[in-house]
C-alpha cells in the first residue's frame, strides 16, 4: 500500500487492487464511516454581508486620517524642534571668539573685520572676537602667521611666549613650542617679551629660542619666504628646521647620531619633498632615507 | 487591467474568499470572534495594498495576513462544528437507538478533532467541510502538496483510532 493512502483513498486516488485491498481490512468501515460524517460537519455561520460592510466602513474612514492630519503635525514638531535649535546656537555662537586654524601641510588666508589680513602658516590657529573687533583688535596665534594690518587702533597678537602690538604695518610672527620669531616687514612693531618692551622697525627680527634672545640677520624679502612656498633659516638649529620640514609635509621625522642643534642656515621648497629634504641634508653632510610619511635623518653611510 | 483597488474586484475577491478565511482562522483556533477579527484584518490589510497586490496574489496574500495574525499568539479553544442534518430531516422512520448511536459518534468525532495537532484538524476540515483540494491547502498553508497529504493520512489514521477506541 503507497505512502499516505487515506489520504490517496479520500482523494480518490487509489488504484483499482489498491482500493480492493483496502476494503478488504477490518479498518475499511470504520474510515467509511467517518468519511461520511465528516462531510456532514459544518463551521459555524459567518456573516459575510457584516464583515463587508465593517470592513467597507474602515476603507472609507480611513483615507482623509493618513493623507492629511499625520504629516502636516509631525512637519510642524521638527519644525519648532529646529527653530528653537537654530536660535539657541545662534545666539550662543554669537558670543563665542572666531577661531581660524591649519591642520600640517596646509595654509589658509583670513580677511579680519578691519580688511586686516593673516596668513596662517602650516598647524597654526588664531582667534579672535568678531564682536569686540570695534573696540579692540586683539588676535591670541599660535603658530606662525603673516599680518598686513590697516592702519587704525593698537593691533595686538597675544601668544604665550609675548605680546606683539602694532598701530599698522606688516610682519610675521611666529610662535612654536620654545621658539618665538617676530619680523617687521612695514612700519614699526612692538613685541613685549618678558616684561621688556622692543621697537622693531622695518627690516629686522627678534627671536627667542629656549628662553634666550638670540640675534638674527635681517630679512632680505618683503615678506617670509613661506609666502612663497619657502622656509628660510638663518642660524636656526636643526631641531626647528626638522619641526618646520613635519609641519610644511605632514611627516614624522627621526634622527640618529646627529646633533641638532646644530645650526642651520638656507632654504628648502614647501612643495617638493625631495628637493627639501636634500637641501637640509646636503648643506649640512647628513643623510637621509625617506619611507612613506617617515623621514630618518642620520649621519655616516648606512641607517642602523 | 483589473485592479484590486476597484470596488467591484475588490468585493468579488472578498465574496470568494471570506468565508474560507474566517474558516480557516476557526478550524486552527476555534475562536469566532478571532476569526471575524482575521477576515477584517486581512481584508483592510488588502485595500491598503491594493495597488501592490495583483488580483492573482490577492488570495494567498489574505491568508498569508490570517495567518500571520494569530501566529503562537492564541490557544486553540475547543473546535465547535455543526452537522448539516440530512439524516435527521429525510430519516424520521428511523429506530431512536440508531439516532443515538449517531449522536454519540459524532460527539466522539467532535472530541477526536479536538485532539488532533492543530495544523492536522485545519487539513482535515478545510477538505471536509470547504472541499478544497490538497494543493489548494498546500497553497494555503505554504507547504507541499505531499506534507498535506501526510496531514490528511495522519488525521484519518489517529480520528478512526480515538473514535474506535483503540
Amino acid at each position: 500500500m503507497q505512502e499516505n493512502y487515506l489520504a490517496k483513498w479520500l482523494n480518490g486516488e487509489l488504484s483499482e487492487e489498491e482500493l480492493a485491498e483496502f476494503k478488504k481490512s477490518d479498518e475499511y468501515a470504520s474510515y467509511q464511516k467517518l468519511k461520511e460524517v465528516s462531510s456532514t460537519l459544518k463551521a459555524p455561520d459567518f456573516d459575510m454581508d457584516q464583515a463587508f460592510e465593517r470592513i467597507n466602513e474602515e476603507r472609507m474612514g480611513q483615507t482623509p486620517k493618513v493623507i492629511t492630519l499625520n504629516p502636516f503635525k509631525k512637519f510642524l514638531k521638527v519644525a519648532a524642534v529646529i527653530a528653537i535649535m537654530l536660535a539657541g546656537s545662534y545666539f550662543y555662537l554669537n558670543t563665542l571668539d572666531e577661531s581660524i586654524s591649519t591642520q600640517f601641510a596646509e595654509r589658509t588666508e583670513v580677511t579680519l573685520p578691519d580688511n586686516s589680513e593673516i596668513f596662517l602658516n602650516a598647524d597654526s590657529q588664531i582667534s579672535y572676537s568678531k564682536k569686540n573687533w570695534d573696540k579692540e583688535r586683539n588676535v591670541s596665534l599660535n603658530g606662525e602667521a603673516f599680518f598686513k594690518v590697516a592702519k587704525g587702533k593698537k593691533f595686538t597678537v597675544a601668544t604665550d611666549h609675548g605680546t606683539v602690538a602694532v598701530l599698522g604695518t606688516q610682519f610675521n610672527v611666529e610662535n612654536r613650542k620654545s621658539f618665538f620669531e617676530v619680523t617687521c616687514y612695514e612700519g614699526l612693531v612692538s613685541v613685549a617679551f618678558n616684561n621688556q618692551e622692543t621697537k622693531l622697525p622695518a627690516g629686522s627680527s627678534f627671536l627667542v629660542i629656549n628662553g634666550k634672545l638670540v640675534d638674527t640677520s635681517q630679512p632680505k624679502e618683503a615678506q617670509p619666504s613661506w609666502m612663497n612656498n619657502e622656509s628660510s633659516f638663518e642660524g636656526i638649529p636643526l631641531e626647528y628646521v626638522f619641526a618646520e620640514l613635519e609641519r610644511q609635509f605632514n611627516v614624522h621625522v627621526k634622527t640618529e647620531n646627529i646633533n641638532t642643534a646644530l645650526l642651520f642656515t638656507g632654504t628648502f621648497n614647501n612643495t617638493d619633498l625631495n628637493m627639501a629634504l636634500k637641501s637640509i641634508s646636503t648643506p649640512s653632510q647628513i643623510h637621509y632615507k625617506l619611507e612613506g610619511d617617515n623621514v630618518l635623518f642620520y649621519a655616516g653611510n648606512t641607517p642602523q | 487591467m483589473s485592479n484590486v483597488c476597484e470596488d467591484q474586484i475588490f468585493s468579488s475577491i472578498f465574496k470568494a474568499h471570506s468565508k474560507t478565511v474566517f474558516n480557516y482562522i476557526y478550524y486552527k483556533f476555534g475562536n469566532a470572534e478571532k476569526a471575524n477579527d482575521a477576515v477584517q484584518e486581512a481584508f483592510v490589510k488588502l485595500w491598503e495594498n491594493c495597488a501592490k497586490v495583483s488580483p492573482e496574489k490577492a488570495k494567498s496574500y489574505v491568508y498569508t495576513v490570517a495567518n500571520n495574525l494569530y501566529l503562537n499568539v492564541i490557544k486553540a479553544e475547543k473546535v465547535r462544528l455543526k452537522y448539516a442534518n440530512s439524516v435527521d430531516d429525510h430519516s424520521s422512520n428511523l429506530s431512536p437507538e440508531f439516532l443515538m448511536e449517531e449522536k454519540q459518534y459524532r460527539e466522539k468525532l467532535e472530541n477526536a478533532l479536538n485532539e488532533l495537532p492543530e495544523n492536522q484538524r485545519t487539513t482535515f476540515l478545510l477538505n471536509r467541510i470547504d472541499g478544497k483540494k490538497y494543493a489548494e491547502i498546500a497553497e494555503m498553508e505554504g507547504v507541499s502538496i505531499k506534507a498535506i497529504e501526510k496531514r490528511m493520512h495522519l488525521a484519518l489514521k489517529s480520528l478512526r483510532e480515538q473514535i474506535d477506541g483503540i
